[in-house]
C-alpha cells in the first residue's frame, strides 16, 4: 500500500505540475465564459433579421395581422424577426417577387444600415385560395410559421364569417386553448423540473464517465508511453508489484482528473446556488435522497477501472503513440457506440436495445447511469453490478500481465507474441 | 560466508528459444561477482529472473534467502541495462522517490540524496531536471537512486556502458565502495577490463551456458601466457622457438613483423627467448605478456568479445 500510494503520489505531482492541467482546469470555464459572452455580444450586436412581408391578396387585410402577430412574438423574446419595408419597387406577380428581391435575398446588394435581407414572404390569392410564397436562403427563426398560423386563422374567420357565424364567437372560438399540464408518474403530482432532474442528471453522469474515462485514460496511456520509451519502467518494477504501479497510476491520474472535475463542480455549485438555488436544491436532492450518488459512483469507479487497466496495458506495449493507435482502434470504436445510445437512454429510456447494451460489459457503466432515471429492475441493477465486478477483476487481472509482459518487451507488437505473453505471463 | 546469491541449476527459455541453460553460480556476500559475456550470452535473462520479474523455466533460486528477488525487493538495488528516469524531476525528487519505493522515509532519503549528489560530484545539479544533465550524470543519479537505501545485494546490469573514462573510474570507485560497505554487488558486463579492476570472482557466460565460476586468477590461468617479439624475424623462426604453441604475426609500418606466441602450458618464456637471442635472429623488441580476462573469456568459451572501444 505504501508503494502504490508513492506511486499514485507522483503520478498526481507529475501532472498538476504541468502547465496542462492549469490550462485545463481554466479551460472549461474560460471557454463557457466565452461562448456565454460571444453570443450575448452577438445578440446585442447583430439586428433581427429583417422580412420583407408582401401582401397581393385584394384588400391587403392579411399585412396587419401578420405584423402585429411577428410583434407579438417579438414582445416574447423568442425567435425575434423585424419587418421591413421593401428596398424596391415590386411587380404584382407573385413569381416574379423573388427575382426582383434576389440581389438583395443573396447578399449582393444590401438594405439600409448594411444589412442583408433575411426572406421575404408573400401573401397572394384570395377566398380560400390564400397561398403563402417564402423565398429565404437562411433559417428565418419561425416567422414563416407565425406567418402561416396567422393567415390560417384569418382564412378560418373569413369562412365562418361567410357561413354566418357571430363574428364575436368566432373570435372566442379561435381564442380558445386548452390547458396543458404536465404530470409525474413517479411522484403522482404535477411535473417539474424535479422530477425531470434524475434523467437530466443520469444522462450527464453517464457523459461525465465517458470523458472520465477519455481523459483519464488517455492520460495514463501517455504517461506509461514516456515511462516505457524513457526505460523507467523496469526500475520500477524492480521496486513494486505490477498491482501496485497499476492501481498506483490509476489512482494518481483519477486524483488528477476528479481534481479538475472537483474544481468545475465546486464553481458550478457555487454559481447555481447564487443564481438558481431552487434548482441546486432539486440536484442535492435527486443525487443524495435515494442513494443515486453511490449507484453513479459505483458504475464510474468500475468503468473507469476497467477502461484505465486497458490502456495502461496497451501503453506498456508502446514506446510511441503512433504504436499506441494501432492497438487502440478498437477500444475507440467501442468507445463511441455508448455516445450514441445516451440519447436515447433520455428520451426513451424503455427502448429494449438499452435494456441488451446494459448487459454487455463494454457499455454496462454508461447504460446503467444514463437509465437511473428509469428505474431498472433491481434485479438489472444487482446483475449488472456483479456482471461489471466480475469483469472489472478479469479485465485487471489480464492487465497486469499484460502490462508485466508489455513492459519488460522490446521491439514491436505482434499479436501471436502479445497472446503468448499474455499466457506465459512474461 | 553465506551466500547472498545462489542459482542452481536455473534454465530459462522463450518458446523454442534457450536464452539461460543451467546455469548454476552464487555470490558470497559483501563480494563483487562480475557476471561477464558478451551481448545475448543470457546475461539480463538471470539477472530479471534473479529479480523475479520474469520466472525461471526450471531450477532453484536464492536470494537474500528468497526464493526470488519480490519479496526481499526492499534489500536490493538495481540498474537496469536500459537507463532511464523521469525526465522532469530533479535528481533528488528522483532518488527520494526510488528510494521512498524501497522504504526508506523522504526526510532520510532527501538528506542522503544530497550528501551523495555532492559526494559524487553533482551538488550543483541536484536541482536541475534530469533531461538538463548529460548522459553520464544520469546515470550517477540512477546508480546513486538504486543504492541510496544501502541494500544488502545491488545488481548493476551493464554499469559501464555509455559512459566515458572518467566517469567508468568513478563508478568503479562507487561499486567498491559499495562492498567496503558489505554489500554484495552482482554486476554483469561484456568489458573484461572492468571486472579484472573490480571482482575476484567471475561468472563467465556464453551463449547462455556458463563457461567459467572462480576467482579471475583462475580464470586467467586457463589463457596461455604469449611471448611477444618484434623484428625481421619469420614467424617459422618465432613458430621454431621452445615452448611455443603458436604464432600470429602481423606486419607494423616500421617494416618489422610482430609476432604473438602463444607458450604452450608450463613453458617459460625465458627459455625460448634465450635460444632466440642464442640463434641471432633480429629481435628490436620483446615482451612477456601475461594472459587477461579477456585471452582467458576467448579460450574458456571459444568466442571473441564485443569490447567497447572506451573500456
Amino acid at each position: 500500500m505504501r508503494r502504490l500510494l508513492r506511486i499514485a503520489v507522483r503520478e498526481y505531482v507529475a501532472y498538476v505540475r504541468t502547465v496542462g492541467f492549469w490550462l485545463s482546469m481554466l479551460a472549461l470555464p474560460l471557454g463557457m465564459g466565452l461562448v456565454m459572452a460571444a453570443s450575448g455580444w452577438m445578440e446585442a450586436s447583430a439586428p433581427p433579421p429583417a422580412l420583407v412581408v408582401v401582401d397581393l391578396t385584394p384588400d391587403q387585410g392579411y399585412l396587419p395581422a401578420v405584423s402585429e402577430a411577428v410583434e407579438t412574438r417579438n414582445s416574447l423574446g423568442r425567435l425575434r424577426n423585424e419587418i421591413v419595408p421593401s428596398p424596391v419597387a415590386l411587380p404584382r406577380d407573385p413569381a416574379a417577387i423573388g427575382a426582383a428581391l434576389k440581389p438583395w435575398l443573396s447578399g449582393e446588394a444590401r438594405l439600409e444600415g448594411k444589412r442583408r435581407l433575411a426572406g421575404a414572404l408573400v401573401i397572394h390569392g384570395a377566398g380560400e385560395r390564400v397561398a403563402l410564397d417564402v423565398w429565404t436562403d437562411s433559417p428565418l427563426l419561425g416567422a414563416s410559421e407565425t406567418v402561416r398560423t396567422t393567415i390560417a386563422t384569418r382564412m378560418q374567420r373569413e369562412k365562418l364569417v361567410a357561413a354566418g357565424v357571430d363574428p364575436s364567437l368566432v373570435t372566442a372560438t379561435q381564442a380558445l386553448q386548452p390547458t396543458v399540464t404536465d404530470y409525474s408518474p413517479k411522484t403522482a403530482g404535477k411535473a417539474s423540473l424535479l422530477t425531470r432532474l434524475p434523467g437530466l442528471i443520469g444522462f450527464a453522469a453517464a457523459m461525465l464517465l465517458w470523458s472520465v474515462i477519455f481523459t483519464g485514460a488517455g492520460i495514463l496511456l501517455n504517461g506509461v508511453i514516456e515511462e516505457k520509451s524513457s526505460k523507467v519502467l523496469e526500475v520500477l518494477l524492480s521496486s513494486a508489484t505490477v498491482p501496485e504501479i497499476l492501481f498506483g497510476k490509476i489512482l494518481g491520474v483519477a486524483g488528477v482528473t476528479f481534481t479538475v472535475l472537483g474544481v468545475w463542480g465546486t464553481v458550478s455549485t457555487v454559481l447555481l446556488n447564487v443564481f438558481a438555488p431552487a434548482q441546486a436544491a432539486g440536484i442535492g436532492q435527486v443525487l443524495f435522497s435515494g442513494g443515486l450518488v453511490f449507484y453513479f459512483a459505483f458504475y464510474l469507479i468500475c468503468g473507469y477501472l476497467m477502461y484505465a487497466s486497458i490502456f495502461t496495458a496497451i501503453g506498456s506495449f508502446c514506446e510511441t503513440t503512433r504504436e499506441a493507435q494501432t492497438l487502440l482502434g478498437p477500444i475507440m470504436i467501442l468507445l463511441t457506440i455508448p455516445v450514441i445510445f445516451l440519447s436515447q437512454a433520455l428520451r426513451r429510456p424503455d427502448t429494449p436495445a438499452l435494456d441488451i447494451l446494459s448487459w454487455v460489459p463494454p457499455f454496462t457503466p454508461f447504460m446503467m447511469t444514463a437509465r437511473a432515471a428509469s428505474n431498472p429492475p433491481i434485479w438489472q441493477v444487482a446483475g449488472t453490478g456483479v456482471l461489471m465486478l466480475a469483469t472489472v477483476a478479469l479485465v485487471v487481472w489480464i492487465a497486469g500481465r499484460a502490462f508485466r509482459a508489455g513492459a519488460l518487451s522490446t521491439g514491436k507488437v505482434d499479436f501471436k507474441g502479445l497472446v503468448a505473453k499474455l499466457r506465459g505471463g512474461e | 560466508m553465506q551466500a547472498a546469491l545462489e542459482l542452481e541449476r536455473v534454465t530459462k527459455r522463450y518458446g523454442a528459444f534457450t536464452a539461460v541453460d543451467d546455469l548454476s553460480f552464487s555470490a558470497r556476500q559483501g563480494r563483487i561477482l562480475g557476471f561477464l559475456g558478451p551481448n545475448g550470452a543470457g546475461k539480463t535473462s538471470t539477472l530479471r529472473m534473479v529479480l523475479g520479474l520474469s520466472e525461471p523455466t526450471s531450477g532453484r533460486l536464492s536470494v537474500l534467502g528468497a526464493p526470488d528477488g519480490r519479496s526481499v525487493r526492499d534489500r536490493i538495488g538495481f540498474l537496469p541495462e536500459e537507463r532511464g528516469l523521469y525526465r522532469r524531476m530533479t535528481p533528488v525528487e528522483a532518488i527520494v522517490f526510488l528510494a521512498g519505493l524501497k522504504g526508506l522515509p523522504a526526510g532520510e532519503a532527501r538528506k542522503r540524496a544530497r550528501a551523495m549528489l555532492e559526494q559524487q560530484g553533482l551538488g550543483e545539479a541536484q536541482n536541475r531536471q534530469i533531461r538538463q544533465l548529460s548522459k553520464g550524470m544520469a546515470q550517477k543519479v540512477q546508480l546513486i537512486a538504486a543504492i541510496a537505501h544501502e541494500p544488502e545485494l545491488v545488481i548493476l546490469d551493464e554499469p559501464f556502458s555509455g559512459l566515458d573514462p572518467v566517469n567508468q573510474q568513478a563508478l568503479e570507485a562507487m561499486i567498491r565502495g559499495l562492498a567496503e560497505r558489505g554489500a554484495t554487488v552482482v554486476f554483469s558486463t561484456h568489458v573484461m577490463q572492468h571486472a579484472e579492476r573490480l571482482c575476484e570472482h567471475v561468472v563467465l557466460l556464453a551463449k547462455g551456458r556458463k563457461a567459467f565460476d572462480g576467482t579471475v586468477s583462475e580464470a586467467k590461468a586457463r589463457a596461455p601466457r604469449a611471448l611477444v617479439l618484434e623484428g625481421s624475424l619469420e614467424a617459422a623462426d618465432a613458430g621454431a622457438l621452445p615452448g611455443v604453441a603458436e604464432v600470429t604475426s602481423q606486419p607494423l609500418d616500421s617494416g618489422h613483423v610482430r609476432h604473438s606466441c602463444a607458450l604452450k602450458p608450463g613453458a617459460s618464456g625465458q627459455e625460448a627467448l634465450k635460444a632466440a637471442f642464442a640463434q641471432g635472429l633480429d629481435i628490436q623488441r620483446f615482451e612477456l605478456r601475461e594472459p587477461s580476462l579477456h585471452d582467458a573469456f576467448i579460450v574458456l568459451t571459444g568466442e571473441s568479445l564485443d569490447e567497447e572501444a572506451a573500456a
